[in-house]
């Protein structure tokens, strides 16, 4: 029998040696709870960020901008009496030349962007220039014969106009109206040269905006995280733009440099230059957790902190060409609208899906995208990428970056198997706007750009990928882990590697479980014989 | 022979007990991050993982250097011989009531099937979840620029490792509760003492090795050329040497005055020419330069079938009454016997040499009896007095005692006794007897 101190001390010696066990557990908690403090707090980092400014400059003092201004070129021969060098800066831009260089499979470098690329939203610029470029920076691009080498028809004040009375007309090739004009509802009035012209400055958010934001022919129809709702917006939105927020304008990260303004999308551009990214103020490092920053190579920043795009207003999702043309009895367009108010189906424009709060679609991007070139080849047995994104996960430049999948289907010929351009905007008897001829629609689109049409076309099912930049969303609603590591990932769609989470050998999960569960009842059999026997 | 027993050593069962819990931890977090459930949240239990992963290497690291270090990796030496034994007896004789097929000792801790499956955590799978669970950590990971193979082969591997272990930790639980008791196993992993058998033979060893180093009987070793090569503390005593070195290398006619000399040059002949010679009364010379009495006991050192040297004890008799110089001279008897008794005065071992004073053919004879069967009257009431001396942590030399011999005959010897212990406590009485009964007769 032990006696009460052997007992006090077995209790002792047992005590310190559940002591010595728990010490490093105790230890590991504490050096976790230090030092992998979860969320992420504290304030963002951030490098290289400034605010470029221009030496203020009175333009009303300007004897030259207070003279009568009878058209917008005579504005434009004003300033580049002063920025006498700007006019050269501006026709190098893809905001004047609407292409890039871009080289092709064979190695050949050819000019190319939204001046001849084919999209699944109006198709394509040639025949229909008037109503497209009125989105250019500049004046009368009325058909394939614009001179680009005349500098008075840069359009300055677009980007510059401080008193937000300046707009361009639909369908007047770049040019504001020369009298009162009402269009879809909406009253045009002739711009105030005189004083546009004495306000200018930086590009705010609204000169931007009055293209980006509206692309396609409506709001955020075309990119679906930039829209005229983030005009004066919210840091929920935007965390960026959002006036409780950065209340940052678009040049502040859109740094510009001789009229070149960086950033670019990959729906009209393809080559690795000029790119706007996060890092260039936040680092490639930003946050607390290493194992949060060893994501950022492989995982653009976008992908988690953009858990949702057209968060205010609804984007295009799918757009159907096929069924365009279809009228009421009575001759008038059928106009169709969901219950949300947002338009299901026009005569002009044929089936559509709008939604709102997307979550975006994931791929592999290198920075490179791979373009439908006019006049190509095309596999009808397929769905056809009009903008393949570059890139997957054996390229080790690759990141997984949000995109906005806008889905369609357009014509094509059928015999020649390529894509066709058709006319649509025209007064003419064959733009399908007017006549609801696809026929006639194809033949003088083609011949604009000189292909032949065989007189047969059809529909093809294509897509477009639209990196997903903008709407920012604040720190505590950015991706948890589990958004892409689980069984139902938001990554599904790229397999073509391990992720944890997401990954699993089915065969080796049955298999486990069913050694687990075998082990259990085996045991308890074991067990149960044993008191069994004993009795 | 069952005795209860320190077998599982502190870091021992600091590193089993933590090593669970990390592998279990590692499993919760684990199969978190393998989306099973959520528990932590995801990236709390990637975090947890890593750090446990850490710990773990931590103290495999430590366990390693501990197994070799205290020879212990021995261990898991894995073998065949029972394995099918141990293998029927949990098929089988676990329900029919049938005992444990193989001895657990703590020198062989493990059954054949543990010393399988240990064995194949420690070579197989813990490497491999090591090495993959690194491999899933560093090398395969976003920021790794250089890796250039997928993730899923190491995942897979690493998912395979973590069921084989839970599986195993299921078994391992269960199996615990085939030991004493269905507890018995669990708290001796926590208390480190156990009821194992009794390895007599390593026992034994052991014991006669600690005897001789603590024993009032007199230990020395000569080697061939007659040099003394070992010695132990109680010899020295009766010798007055105060430094082993001093003697150590000497050769042993430092140990007599000149005219004993040939007597104990005739005696290493003897024995090393493979005679055996017991208590042989001898007068030593001192490093003082004085004289002493004692008997001797000598028999051949055998190393790899030759004699290499001749060993023996020595027991004073000094101060003893009635022994005359003729008597020791006389003397004839056999080797010096061992015994060793329990805290509860019971026999717990005994050698040849003592079987054959005591006239035993067999030790189940007396092993577990009391001391008492070996003696009788004043003489057993002199032994109780010796035993609770030993016992109280006395060492009693030179007495001379009559036995009572299986027969009913007595004899007579001189008898040492020292207490064993074990850590601070006094389990038992060990020591030495030297025979002189016909010396007595011869008287």
């Amino acid at each position: 029998m032990l006696t009460v101190k052997e007992s006090q001390q077995r209790f002792i010696r047992l005590l310190l040696f559940f002591i010595v066990i728990t010490l490093p557990w105790i230890a590991g908690g504490i050096y976790i709870h230090n030092n992998y403090n979860i969320p992420e707090s504290g304030n963002v980092r951030l490098v290289n960020y400034r605010v470029d400014t221009v030496p203020k400059v009175d333009h009303s003092k300007f004897k030259i901008l207070q003279q009568k201004f009878e058209t917008p070129q005579q504005v434009t021969e004003a300033c580049l009496s002063c920025h006498n060098k700007t006019d050269h800066e501006v026709m190098a831009t893809s905001h004047w030349k609407w292409t890039r260089p871009y080289v092709t499979e064979d190695g050949d470098t050819i000019e190319l962007g939204k001046k001849n690329i084919i999209n699944n939203f109006c198709i394509g610029v040639s025949s229909n220039e008037p109503l497209c470029t009125s989105c250019h920076a500049g004046y009368g691009w009325k058909n394939k014969n614009f001179d680009f080498s005349i500098s008075k028809n840069i359009d300055c004040i677009v980007c510059h106009d401080q008193t937000g009375t300046y707009k361009k007309f639909p369908g007047k090739a770049g040019l504001p109206v020369d009298k009162k004009t009402v269009f879809n509802g909406k009253t045009f009035l002739p711009p105030d040269y005189n004083k546009i012209a004495t306000n200018v400055g930086m590009p705010k958010r609204q000169n931007c905006g009055s293209c980006h934001y509206t692309g396609g022919g409506g709001n955020n129809v075309k990119h679906g995280d930039l829209e005229l709702a983030l005009n004066k917006t919210n840091r929920k939105v935007d965390v960026h733009m959002g006036i409780d927020g950065a209340n940052m304008s678009c040049v502040e990260c859109h740094k510009t440099n001789e009229h070149k303004i960086s950033g670019k999308l990959y729906t009209v551009s393809s080559q690795n230059k000029d790119r706007v990214s996060c890092e260039q103020c936040h680092t490639p490092a930003p946050h607390n957790s290493s194992i949060l920053n060893s994501h950022t190579d492989r995982v653009a920043c976008q992908t988690c902190h953009i858990p949702e795009y057209a968060k205010v207003n609804p984007t295009k999702m799918y757009w159907d060409w096929s069924t365009a043309g279809k009228r009421n009895p009575d001759g008038s367009l059928i106009v169709k609208k969901d219950s949300l108010g947002h338009l299901k189906y026009h005569s002009k424009k044929g089936t559509f899906v709008y939604e709102t709060n997307v979550k975006p679609e994931y791929v592999w991007f290198n920075g490179k995208a791979r373009h439908y070139l006019i006049g190509e080849k095309i596999d009808t047995s397929e769905v056809l990428a009009l903008n393949r994104l570059q890139g997957s996960y054996a390229d080790n430049s690759s990141k997984i970056i949000p995109v906005k999948v806008h889905r369609g289907k357009q014509i094509y010929d059928a015999v020649n198997r390529y894509l066709i351009v058709p006319h649509l905007f025209g007064k003419d008897s064959t733009a399908f706007w007017k006549n609801f001829d696809w026929d006639k629609a194809a033949r003088t689109g083609m011949a604009s750009i000189g292909l032949p049409y065989s007189g047969k076309y059809s529909f093809i099912s294509t897509e477009m990928y639209w990196p997903v930049n903008h709407m920012v969303a604040p720190r505590e609603e950015s991706l948890s882990c589990i958004e892409c590591h689980s069984r139902n990932s938001r990554l599904s769609a790229i397999n073509d590697f391990y992720l944890p989470g997401r990954d699993y050998n089915s065969y080796l999960d049955l298999a486990g479980k069913l050694m687990i569960l075998l082990s259990l009842i085996g045991v308890a059999i074991h067990a149960t014989l044993r008191i069994v026997k004993s009795n | 022979m069952k005795r209860k027993t320190y077998i599982y050593r502190r870091f021992e069962r600091f590193w089993h007990w933590n090593q669970a819990l990390l592998i279990l931890f590692l499993a919760l977090t684990g199969f978190e991050i393998h989306s099973s459930y959520s528990l932590f949240g995801y990236q709390r239990a990637v975090v947890m993982h890593n750090v446990a992963a850490w710990a773990l290497l931590v103290l495999i690291v430590f366990a390693i250097f501990w197994h070799f270090v205290t020879g212990e990796w021995k261990q898991y030496i894995p073998t065949t011989k029972y394995i099918k034994a141990q293998v029927e007896y949990y098929i089988t004789g676990i329900f029919k009531g049938a005992p444990h097929p193989t001895n657990k000792t703590v020198y062989d801790k493990f059954n054949p099937l543990q010393r399988l499956i240990y064995l194949g955590l420690k070579l197989f799978v813990i490497p491999v979840q090591v090495a993959t669970g690194f491999i899933y950590l560093f090398y395969i990971y976003p920021d790794n620029p250089a890796h250039s193979f997928d993730l899923t082969n190491v995942a897979t591997i690493h998912t395979l490792g973590a069921f084989m272990l839970l599986s195993f930790v299921i078994a391992h639980v269960y199996l615990t509760t085939t030991g004493e008791t269905p507890f018995s196993s669990i708290k001796a992993m926590i208390t480190g003492w156990e009821v194992v058998d009794v390895d007599e033979n390593e026992e034994r060893i052991k014991h006669l090795h600690k005897a001789v180093e603590d024993s009032v009987a007199g230990y020395y070793r000569l080697d061939k050329e007659g040099k003394i090569t070992d010695v132990n503390d109680a010899w020295l005593k009766m010798y007055r040497c105060k430094d082993k070195n001093n003697i150590i290398g000497k050769h042993f006619s430092v140990t007599r005055d000149e005219k004993h000399i040939a007597d104990l040059e005739n005696l290493v002949k003897r024995v090393l020419s493979g005679e055996t010679i017991t208590g042989m009364p001898v007068v030593r010379k001192c490093f003082d330069g004085s004289t002493g009495k004692h008997i001797l006991s000598a028999n051949p050192v055998v190393e790899n079938g030759e004699i290499a040297g001749v060993e023996g004890f020595v027991l004073d008799i000094d101060e003893k009454e009635g022994l005359s110089d003729h008597v020791y001279y006389t003397v004839r008897n056999s080797a010096a016997g061992y015994y060793r008794l329990d805290e509860k005065g019971n026999l717990a071992d005994v050698n040849d040499a003592w079987l054959k004073y005591y006239k035993y053919d067999s030790k189940d004879e007396v092993l577990g009896k009391h001391f008492s069967v070996t003696r009788e009257g004043e003489e057993l009431k002199k032994l109780q007095d010796i035993f609770d001396k030993v016992m109280s942590g006395e060492t009693v030399t030179g007495v001379i005692s009559e036995r009572k011999c299986k027969d009913g005959t007595t004899g007579r010897h001189i008898l040492s006794a020292n207490p064993i212990t074990v850590g601070n406590k006094i389990v038992g009485m060990e020591g030495f007897i030297l025979d002189i009964t016909e010396l007595e007769s011869d008287m």
